[in-house]
């Protein structure tokens, strides 16, 4: 009885965990994150040691074969897998945050904060990202992960602050938050009990996409050799390989592994922001 | 897209026989700009020695000189030296190549700030004797300089250059570079140089005809594009460091020079240097303790596949180096890899863990924690200095590694805020080991920044003055070999800088095309295609060359 | 209409104001000597170097008050003069762009174009069959997912090496001569093909996974079902969807514009493809600073004009936009 009030409450929880593509998503998202905190201690080896001989392909001793110099790919894998996730979450968490604000100041105030605003996140959006970053992490001489991250994120947020005030617009009109604003109270309560309650899923989600796209930002840049002058990167691993002729010497395993691993990981993020996105819209949901 | 392709491809029209064609990438690393011989350092590969000719060619391995624009040249007394040059040269526009040329050649960089002005300092006057014949006066002859600027300075024609306001001399692009040499600028496109050969080269006749007609140079972005060009037969040679040749050499059939280890000529010594004015890098004990923990045996095996070898304590190599080794210093303060003994001088020299944190400490009973350097994204390099923080590391010492980009490792060279550095930048090997000891240990440390080499800022006027006066005496004077044997004395003796493996001259070739390339049983010129080094034989590598059948 | 296009005008005009601005202050702001980098591999006579030094100094003009320096970084912009390469020195950096911009162009707008009209097509397809939308999604979003140099990578090695069908790098062959000929033109689609398939299978998950959402989320409104209930077949109401479908998606075709011209960046460099990005890999592992600046610039205005070029066929394709403009930038 409890449980079937329990349910009845928490709706969109048991829509989400009876929907085939959240549960794949989070299965293989646990896994990534298994293998990126316990995995560097499941391997015997370290990140930059020389593991065995050079050029072996896959085996039981070499879960993702050698590199060229004999060190251990999946180790190489696991430690990068690490990074990202901190990518992933540092740049997310700012771009969501900085999007947030900014949508929910824009939407929540219109008129010219409205437009100053939006006029930014425009400037923003059609600013070739790629290219800031790279002219950003260019002069900057010394990066660690936490550089890129910051920049990553600081140069993210535009979409989000886009979708949120287009929510905030269309939740600030509904009737009780004009209730609320007529009776006097303040922003902050408003935000706290009317919008961010009902906006949390949808922030949600859009965490979710900016915890993949920032990933996919920082990895690029770390392919262009603007990532991380210092530490282990998936980036880092795989411009690497392509530096040090993995593909011309057929070492697939060096080459396309450590990216098929974040690829894998990237897909589980979008399985269950589509997952959610069903089961929030219930019209996606007869499908 | 078609018109466009046409609006792109406009300039370059011609037909070139492949057969007739030698393809080679390593030395042009953007699109072709610059063929002007003022600017060395930015000018297409081969503007010097293709087009503009040296006075003498030197062979390294042999360690000889070839008259080249010269006939001859001699030292007809202490400080006046007699160049007689060859009749019958021609600049490529039909003006005659005379003495003026060369005079005004020396002379241009009098009158205006070239990178060779500096001659002056020690050079006096320059006298035409007659049309070929001219004398060199010196107040203070350089003969060690001398040697190098022979084989160096790319002769200008004198009724073009004269025209050349003085202000543009460093700035113009020279697009229709006029030279007395074997090929000429045919065309270029972003992504290749495409040189055409002379058929009224001077040479034809004293050498023989080189054997491509013509020369495409290719822009190849790195040894990964190089390596897959080479797989399919689209690149006669490559002057690339490519990982992974020895492996696959056979089955590709790819000529390097050697058959087996270590397959590349050596072209430079890589130096770790040790800045000696940081504390406790200033203590020679240590610094020679390291050169015992250091193992360029695995950076060789690990990360050049055996492609390079271990350098010779001294950093000496080839002939006319070697000529000036000495045997007996080696024996006595040479170093070899050796973690115990490395161990034992650290213990000796006072530098044991006071603290109990693992890591040794200086004698003071301060912490020490070093950092190497090389730039980020020289993969070959980032790897050797992971194995030299390691060897530290197994003797006690605590060494990182680290990839500052470009700009910032030259900043820190140059202000001296690093510890340790992996250079090479004026090790290249020449006809005398001036320029190396003049590099290595540069006297030019006490401006605002070092930028001549002598990174440590390793301070001994003693070394310096032997350095300047080997400068000043002729090879065959018997003091030479003292004053060489007194200068690699006291680089061991201070371990200012160690080196550790000679870069090769990376050099691949397929036969696909061309056959009868310079190898070790076939020592007929230098498989090399980068900028300033085309007087070594590349020239005389592009005659000997036999087109496929 | 008026309105709606000068608006999106001054965005434009502040966004380029500001990428201008960033690209003059970023090198002068930023620790390290461009000159002094520029001459660092050189090594002639003793003490030749620092005299080359002063003469570049001075003409590049790095001498002058700040002030002074970005108003005339402003005046040669305008005409045309973006400073002298040092990476390939000395040609004007504007030369070396236009060179390399031809290659980007022939890349990204067929890519662009094709994998939109495709992926759209497919998305559609998807939306209303349920057999092929199980085996197509996942494939979808694995594209989508894909980082563009990755992807490039495997493309790479199962087309270029695997099966030796394509070539992996450069523009064309070493061995053809550039011109209007057919075994040039060949030759040239051959180097194309690798780097434009990556860029269009990886845009293509979007766009049909954007389509296939939409498709659904129009068949279970209320005109399709009332459609439906008369009797209207699968096609009909998969073209009404479709059409209400491909406004979205032009505006994802704005949004996404950056992040397209981002990945074609990165796929250049896996195929050594001689456009901008390639260029600018290069001019950043030569600290060339003028060419970064002048690359930078463009890659801005490549994705400005891109941008109004969708805001425009957005306009003619939406009447409403065309009557009233209102709030909504």
């Amino acid at each position: 009885m409890a449980a079937r009030e329990f349910w009845k409450r928490h709706e969109n929880l048991y829509f989400a965990l009876t929907n085939k593509k959240v549960l794949i998503g989070i299965s293989i998202f646990t896994l990534m994150i298994l293998l990126a905190i316990f995995g560097p201690a499941l391997t015997p080896y370290s990140y930059d040691e020389f593991a065995g001989e050079g050029y072996l392909p896959p085996s039981k001793d070499h879960l993702f074969g050698t590199t060229l110099m004999g060190k251990d790919v999946f180790t190489r894998t696991v430690y990068g897998l690490r990074s990202t996730f901190a990518v992933g979450f540092i740049a997310g968490t700012i771009a969501t945050l900085i999007g947030c604000i900014i949508g929910f100041l824009a939407g929540y105030y219109g008129k010219w904060i409205d437009e100053a605003l939006m006029m930014i996140t425009n400037i923003f959006l059609v600013f070739p990202l790629l290219a800031l970053l790279i002219i950003l992490a260019a002069y900057l001489p010394y990066r660690g992960i936490m550089t890129i991250s910051i920049i990553v994120g600081m140069t993210a947020w535009p979409w989000t602050a886009r979708a949120v005030r287009s929510q905030t617009l269309s939740i600030k009109n509904q009737g009780y938050v004009n209730l609320s604003r007529i009776s006097g109270i303040s922003v902050f309560r408003i935000l706290r009990e009317d919008i961010a309650a009902n906006m949390f899923s949808y922030v949600f989600m859009v965490y979710i996409l900016q915890f993949s796209g920032t990933i996919l930002a920082a990895v690029g840049l770390e392919f262009l050799g603007l990532g991380p002058t210092q530490g282990v990167s998936l980036g880092l691993v795989m411009q690497n390989a392509v530096n040090w002729n993995a593909i011309q010497l057929g070492l697939w395993w060096w080459a396309i592994l450590p990216g098929l691993v974040l690829t894998i990981l990237v897909v589980s993020l979008y399985f269950i922001n589509t997952g959610l996105d069903e089961v929030f819209n219930p019209r996606l949901r007869e499908m | 897209m078609a018109v466009i392709l046409v609006f792109a491809f406009a300039t370059v029209s011609l037909a070139y026989e492949r057969s007739e064609t030698l393809v080679y990438g390593g030395g042009l690393w953007g699109a072709p700009s610059n063929w002007n011989p003022l600017t060395p350092w930015a000018e297409v590969t081969g503007t010097g020695g293709l087009v503009y000719e040296k006075l003498f060619h030197y062979y390294p391995l042999s360690n000889e000189y070839q008259p080249w624009l010269a006939e001859s040249g001699e030292w007809v007394t202490d400080n006046t030296y007699l160049i007689t040059l060859r009749k019958g040269i021609k600049w490529t526009d039909g003006e005659e190549f005379n003495a003026e040329d060369v005079k005004f050649t020396f002379e241009i960089a009098k009158d205006n700030p070239l990178h060779y002005s500096n001659i002056w300092d020690w050079l006096t006057d320059i006298e035409v004797v007659d049309s070929h014949k001219l004398m060199f006066i010196f107040d203070n002859p350089h003969y060690q300089e001398w040697k190098q600027i022979l084989y160096d300075l790319r002769i200008i024609p004198e009724h073009i250059w004269s025209k050349i306001p003085a202000d543009e001399l460093l700035t113009t692009a020279n697009e229709n570079p006029v030279g007395t040499g074997p090929y000429m600028a045919d065309s270029w496109a972003q992504d290749r140089m495409i040189w055409v050969r002379n058929e009224d080269w001077w040479g034809n006749e004293v050498f023989g005809k080189p054997a491509p007609k013509n020369l495409v140079n290719l822009v190849v972005s790195g040894n990964n594009v190089a390596l897959g060009m080479l797989m399919k037969r689209e690149l006669d040679l490559s002057n690339f460091f490519i990982p992974g040749v020895p492996k696959i050499k056979d089955t590709f059939g790819l000529t390097t020079w050697y058959k087996g280890a270590p397959y590349m000529l050596s072209e430079n010594v890589a130096l770790l240097f040790l800045n000696t004015t940081k504390k406790p890098l200033d203590d020679v004990k240590l610094r020679r303790a390291m050169a015992f923990a250091i193992n360029p045996e695995m950076i060789s095996e690990k990360v050049f596949e055996e492609q390079v070898q271990v350098a010779d304590p001294t950093g000496l190599f080839g002939k006319a180096w070697m000529e000036y080794h000495s045997e007996d210093v080696v024996d006595e303060y040479g170093f070899s890899y050796d973690p115990a003994k490395a161990k034992e001088m650290l213990e000796q020299a006072g530098y044991v863990d006071a603290d109990g944190d693992g890591w040794r400490d200086a004698p003071d009973g301060t912490e020490m924690r070093f950092e190497i350097i090389v730039p980020n994204g020289w993969t070959d390099w980032m790897e050797s200095i992971k194995i030299i923080a390691n060897n530290l590391q197994e003797v006690g010492i605590n060494a990182v590694p680290g990839f500052p980009d470009y700009s910032i490792y030259m900043d820190k060279i140059q202000q001296g805020t690093f510890d340790m550095v992996i250079n090479n930048f004026g090790s290249s090997r020449s006809a005398t080991p001036f320029t190396y000891w003049n590099w290595v240990a540069s006297d030019e440390i006490n401006g605002e920044i070092v930028t001549d080499g002598n990174y440590s800022r390793y301070d001994d006027p003693e070394l310096f003055n032997l350095i300047d006066e080997f400068n000043v005496l002729q090879s065959d004077d018997p003091r030479a070999m003292e004053v060489a044997a007194e200068i690699q004395k006291k680089l061991l003796q201070a371990m200012p800088s160690i080196p550790l493996w000679y870069n090769g001259l990376w050099a691949q070739s397929t036969s696909q095309y061309w056959t009868n390339w310079p190898t070790e049983n076939n020592p007929e010129g230098y498989p090399c295609t980068w900028a300033g080094k085309w007087q070594y034989g590349s020239i005389e590598m592009l005659i000997n060359l036999k087109p496929a059948q | 209409m008026g309105k709606y296009l000068s608006k999106k005008l001054l965005i434009y005009l502040i966004t380029f104001f500001i990428a201008v601005t960033i690209n003059w202050a970023i090198p002068r702001f930023m620790p390290g000597d461009p000159i002094s980098i520029l001459l660092s591999r050189f090594s002639g006579l003793e003490g030749g170097r620092e005299i080359i030094e002063g003469q570049f100094v001075q003409s590049f003009g790095l001498n002058q008050p700040l002030l002074t320096q970005y108003f005339n970084f402003w005046r040669s912009l305008f005409a045309g003069d973006l400073g002298i390469s040092i990476y390939v020195f000395p040609k004007p950096v504007i030369n070396v762009i236009k060179e390399a911009i031809i290659y980007d162009i022939i890349l990204l707008v067929p890519a662009i174009i094709l994998s939109w009209i495709v992926g759209n097509k497919l998305g559609a397809y998807s939306g209303v069959n349920r057999k092929a939308d199980n085996i197509m999604m996942p494939f979808f979003y694995f594209l989508t997912s894909a980082p563009y140099f990755w992807f490039a990578v495997v493309v790479a090695f199962i087309f270029g090496v695997k099966l030796a069908f394509f070539p992996i790098s450069n523009a064309y062959s070493s061995t053809v001569q550039p011109g209007f000929n057919l075994p040039f033109i060949f030759d040239f689609l051959k180097h194309w093909f690798l780097p434009f398939l990556t860029l269009f299978l990886v845009q293509l998950g979007g766009w049909a996974i954007g389509m296939r959402n939409m498709i659904i989320y129009e068949r279970s409104s209320n005109y399709s079902k009332y459609m439906e209930s008369l009797g209207a077949s699968d096609r009909l109401i998969r073209n009404y969807g479709f059409r209400n479908g491909i406004l979205p998606q032009v505006t994802g075709l704005a949004i996404r514009l950056g992040t397209v011209v981002s990945g074609a960046l990165l796929t250049e460099i896996v195929f050594s493809y001689p456009g901008l990005g390639y260029l600018m890999l290069r001019a950043i592992l030569n600290q060339d600073y003028f060419l970064i600046q002048g690359c930078f610039l463009f890659i801005v205005i490549m994705v400005l004009a891109a941008n109004f070029i969708v805001d425009i066929i957005y306009m003619i394709i939406d009447p409403r936009v065309r009557l009233s403009y209102s709030g909504e930038v």
